[in-house]
């Protein structure tokens, strides 16, 4: 329905604007990307895992990674009915490219060429409903590669960013990483961001130097910027990725089970000292080698162990891996982060193109600008927004217990009415119903409460529609 | 050699003991002292999670630093020699022992998170054959994280550090800062060494490895490599295994700090107590010999004295020269003052300038946290980067100083060490005044204020046109100004906010400004004393021993042939034993 609304208003902005051909075909474009997947940005210092980690999302080596810096240009990843690759210039028409695939991962040579960005068609199943973008490294040495990501992402033009929404990558939060999501905050999809950007710890099976239990540490490093307060307002939620792990056990093969389960099936002391050190691991075996660049020291540790405690066949494997790798989580956080609410995200960022647009363009936004104003103040599902936004970077402050039920009411751990009300998935209705009431009476009373200032009141009163939303359904 | 410098200066100091020279044997036992305070400093530096702390550890073979999967050190660790395992914190002005086992408590972010003890560094005494020769392992914070004003204390440390060594994993190449960081190091540190750690668990750490130097030659560093795996290394402690030892790439490192940076400091250590000895030996000897000529043939005495007087003359002439050093030395300390201070002031300026057009853009109180924190890093990081320059400026400025003087051994350089000190500490910290409170109450007042008089005024213009005094068109007026008056309010009190919040700014850079001002003003004149001190001695004590010189020749005109022939004999043989003493300190 919202989708319908800003559509309606986009279609006679175009009308509007029919004299002035490039802003026409802005708008044109505004309106496809409605109809088109989500548009998942992955974000993050140099070297953080960001292809490895958009390979495991998609499930294939697609993006060519290295040990050095690797990605330079921005990469569009996107559903398509056949592979394709197509080079946009920063002058000049479109060129397609050829496909190449070596080793799996895909060849692309841009020669000279000044590179707008390059946009891979791939069919597959995973690309479906999003369309992943890769993005060069921040605090790159090559100042022009980073400079190229941080102006996709916060493009200073006055333009909304083409991304709806940003996975965030970091080893560990480093100053650049907030300063970055700072940033990110303060422009381009601007008035409300937190709600749109997931911050990823990535290459988690490292930070314990490789240990069995790595992936617990991780876990709790990431619980622990969960609830630093200078992280809250910047993103919605920090997850712990082993970005090369879950990729590896995507695409795991029967061969490399082969390898390692005779690997473990051989006495424990000669693998334990053999793994050691990479170089120990990898000395004089070319197939070892090669499956330590699939694994890394982490993921050879973990596979011996769970093949050593009876998980005998690649598919089981396989599903433990992913499952230790924490992108099962990362998947469930960007299904009830961005997923649920995709329409809506793709709403707001075509009303904020058009919004400029009207802004900055000569003349004539009157009643288009008084349209897209009414959409975006009239529209509960992005008065919601706007308020978890203000909850979480603390510009509306509530009680802590009240904030906490506020930001899980208002859809910050995912959208359906029993996650909103803080019940089991499987809750009757009665129940939702009854929680839902007893929510919306103290929600009112809330909003009496003449003890809060006027946001907070504002705050309440949002809350209370929210929880007469939850009982109409 | 087998004496080690302390040995040889007891040796010359048993030597010239007795020829009642005060001033020479002050001379070294100054020498001596400065020996046996003499720490080699090795800064190990990176950014956070880096492996920094493991690596302190890996070269002691001792679990000293705490080590954490999170972010582990929040204060600086100063590991160095001691009989019995101790540690102490050092805190401003208090010294606190405190027992060994308690260490983790106060250097680890879990239990002194961003250093809320205010400590400024921990000291660690651990009895280790590394550390025995004076060697002192400083583990830092890392740089780069959250709280980066870590970063601005790590560039003050660097000057006063003999080595230092930059550890990255073998995660990544170099990123932009960290490339940043090494520019500066090697700039004001003799013996910069690059570390890739956690080869163990990056199969291309050699492609790495690679890069960075590659990264390292386009910048024009040169810098010595090494790449370790702290894993291994504590394996093979632990199981005493040689071959992993040798894989753990361990040994080139500690070769490296034993040979280059502990080797180093030892040669200049025994280059500048060998000049001492023999500076002070050579006047002993040259008084001794002029003796032994004139008793041997008293006739040619006469000349002697006429050749001694002429030297001393131009021993004279040494100090007259000192004019002219003497003039180099003020000039350039006075030029220099004027430039740190000139470009402390114009970096401060130009943050003054950054941070008002920030101001002017909105209300101040609502941007506070951020703003001031952003003023603070970028206060502390002009002042180190500051600092850093002054000292590079004051080091070429005693070089240029040196150059007055004729002979090589006239040239030798007192050691200038510049104090690390954190100017910033003594900063009081930017705060904004406390807001007059302007609720709904204190809004309603001025609302009703600006409608009173507006509905007085229009009612009483309606009263002679026989309206009554409130009537729609006054009550209108009355509402309109009331909201006028609300928003010029407001608008007052934004203005005021800023220029409070300019004031508290501008407060706060006079105070760092000042501060730092005085410390950079400090150490040139700490400098400028030492170098004319050093200099005005010698020239001194050349002259006192010819002076000796002329006398003993004097009084050998006037004495029998018997004593003659006894006093040369004593004459060859203190020769002799003053000669072997010069002979064992050779540099």
């Amino acid at each position: 329905m919202i989708t319908d609304e800003v559509r309606r208003v986009l279609s006679t902005a175009i009308d509007a604007y029919r004299d002035q051909p490039r802003t026409a075909h802005f708008l044109r474009g505004q309106l496809d990307r409605l109809d088109s997947p989500l548009r998942v940005a992955i974000a993050g210092r140099v070297k953080a895992g960001k292809s490895t980690l958009l390979n495991a999302l998609v499930g294939d080596s697609l993006a060519p990674t290295d040990a050095g810096e690797c990605t330079r240009v921005v990469t569009w990843y996107k559903d398509g009915p056949s592979p394709r690759i197509v080079m946009h210039p920063l002058l000049g028409d479109p060129v397609s490219l050829p496909v190449v695939r070596r080793a799996g991962a895909l060849e692309i040579s841009l020669g000279d060429a000044q590179v707008d960005r390059l946009v891979v068609d791939w069919p597959s199943q995973s690309l479906r409903h999003t369309t992943l973008i890769d993005t060069p490294g921040i605090a790159s040495l090559g100042f022009e590669n980073s400079q190229r990501a941080v102006r996709f992402l916060t493009p200073d033009d006055e333009t909304p960013t083409e991304a709806d929404a940003v996975i965030y990558l970091m080893k560990h939060l480093h100053s650049s990483d907030a300063s970055f999501l700072e940033s990110f905050r303060d422009q381009g999809v601007a008035r409300a961001a937190a709600i749109n950007t997931v911050a990823v710890i990535s290459r988690a099976d490292e930070i314990a130097g490789g240990r069995v239990d790595a992936m617990i540490s991780a876990r709790a490093i990431a619980a622990r910027y969960r609830t630093e307060p200078a992280l809250h307002g910047l993103c919605q939620n920090v997850v712990a990725v082993a970005g090369l792990l879950a990729h590896t056990g995507r695409t795991l093969t029967q061969s490399e089970y082969t390898f390692l389960a005779s690997l473990a099936d051989g006495p424990r002391e000669d693998l334990e000292s053999s793994l050691l050190s990479a170089d120990r691991f990898a000395s004089g075996s070319e197939e070892r080698a090669a499956l330590l660049r699939r694994f890394g020291v982490f993921g050879i540790r973990l596979s011996a162990t769970l093949i050593r405690q009876g998980v005998r066949s690649q598919a089981a494997l396989a599903e433990e891996l992913v499952s230790r790798s924490g992108l099962r989580e990362l998947q469930r956080v960007l299904q009830t982060q961005f997923g649920e609410r995709r329409e809506l995200l793709k709403a707001r960022s075509a009303l904020l193109a058009l919004d400029r647009v009207l802004r900055t363009g000569p003349g004539g936004g009157g009643r288009l600008a008084g349209e897209v104003e009414r959409i975006f103040a009239g529209t509960h599902e992005f008065a919601e927004l706007r308020l978890l936004s203000a909850l979480r970077s603390g510009v509306v402050a509530l009680p802590r217990p009240m904030a906490l039920e506020a930001e899980r009411l208002l859809g910050d751990s995912g959208i359906a009415p029993s996650v909103r009300l803080g019940l089991a998935p499987d809750a009757s209705s009665g129940e939702l119903r009854q929680t839902a009431f007893a929510a919306l009476r103290r929600w009112q009373a809330h909003a009496e409460n003449p003890m809060f200032g006027r946001r907070s009141a504002d705050a309440c009163r949002v809350l209370v529609r929210t929880c007469e939303g939850l009982l109409t359904r | 050699m087998t004496t080690t410098p302390i040995e040889a200066v007891d040796r010359a100091l048993a030597a010239i003991a007795r020829y009642d020279r005060p001033d020479l044997e002050a001379r070294l036992r100054q020498a001596r002292a400065r020996l046996a305070d003499d720490h080699v400093r090795l800064l190990v530096v990176g950014e956070f999670k880096q492996g920094k702390s493991m690596l302190v550890n890996g070269l002691l073979g001792a679990p000293v630093c705490p080590v954490f999967d999170d972010i582990a050190t929040s204060v600086p660790t100063v590991v160095r020699y001691a009989e019995q395992p101790t540690v102490t914190l050092v805190r401003e002005e208090a010294r606190i022992e405190v027992p060994v086992d308690q260490l983790p408590a106060y250097a680890s972010e879990a239990g002194n998170p961003g250093n809320r003890e205010r400590l400024d560094h921990i000291e660690v005494g651990i009895p280790r054959p590394i550390l025995a020769e004076g060697l002192e392992l400083v583990d830092t914070p890392g740089v780069g994280g959250l709280g980066s004003a870590h970063g601005a204390a790590t560039m003050s440390a660097l000057p006063s550090a003999d080595a230092v060594l930059l550890v990255s994993d073998a995660s990544q190449e170099y990123t932009a800062p960290e490339l940043e960081f090494l520019r500066n190091a090697v700039s004001v540190c003799p013996n910069v060494a690059c570390v890739v750690t956690k080869t163990d668990l990056y199969p291309e750490w050699r492609t790495i490895a690679q890069r960075n130097q590659t990264h390292l030659e386009s910048v024009g560093i040169k810098a010595s490599f090494f790449m370790v795996s702290s894993t291994l290394r504590w394996h093979a402690l632990q199981t005493g295994d040689q071959e992993v030892n040798k894989e753990s790439g361990y040994p080139p490192l500690v070769t490296y700090i034993r040979k280059k940076v502990l080797g180093e400091a030892d040669s200049l250590a025994r280059r500048s107590t060998a000049h001492d000895v023999h500076a002070v030996i050579d006047q002993i000897t040259e008084s001794l010999r002029a003796e032994q000529a004139a008793q041997s043939d008293p006739a040619s005495a006469a000349a002697l004295i006429d050749r001694l007087t002429l030297a001393e003359q131009r021993a004279a002439g040494l100090k007259e020269r000192s004019a002219r050093w003497q003039q180099t030395l003020s000039d350039g300390v006075a030029d220099l003052n004027a430039d740190v201070d000139y470009d402390l002031r114009d970096r401060m300026r130009e943050i003054v300038r950054e941070a008002e057009e920030a101001l002017a853009a909105g209300d101040p109180t609502k941007i506070w946290d951020q703003f001031s924190k952003w003023v603070q890093d970028a206060a502390a990081s002009a002042v180190s980067a500051n600092s850093v320059w002054a000292t590079q400026r004051a080091r070429w400025l005693a070089r240029r100083v040196a150059e007055h003087f004729d002979s090589e051994r006239e040239q030798m350089l007192p050691s200038l060490q510049t104090a690390s000190s954190d100017p910033l500490r003594s900063v009081r910290e930017m705060s904004l005044r406390a807001d007059e409170k302007w609720g709904i109450g204190g809004r309603l007042l001025t609302g009703l204020k600006g409608g009173y008089s507006g509905l007085l005024m229009f009612g009483l213009l309606g009263t002679v046109i026989g309206l009554s005094l409130i009537n729609p068109i006054s009550i209108g007026a009355g509402l309109l100004l009331g909201g006028k008056t609300i928003g010029d309010e407001r608008k007052r009190i934004v203005q005021r906010r800023q220029n409070d919040a300019k004031t508290a700014l501008r407060k706060y850079i006079d105070d760092v400004t000042f501060h730092a001002g005085k410390d950079s003003r400090d150490i040139l004149r700490a400098m400028q004393r030492d170098l004319r001190d050093h200099f005005t001695t010698l020239a001194e004590q050349l002259k006192r021993s010819l002076q000796e010189s002329i006398q003993a020749a004097q009084k050998s005109v006037k004495a029998s042939s018997a004593d003659r022939s006894t006093r040369l004999e004593e004459l060859a043989a203190e020769l002799a034993a003053l000669e072997k003493v010069r002979q064992e300190v050779t540099p």
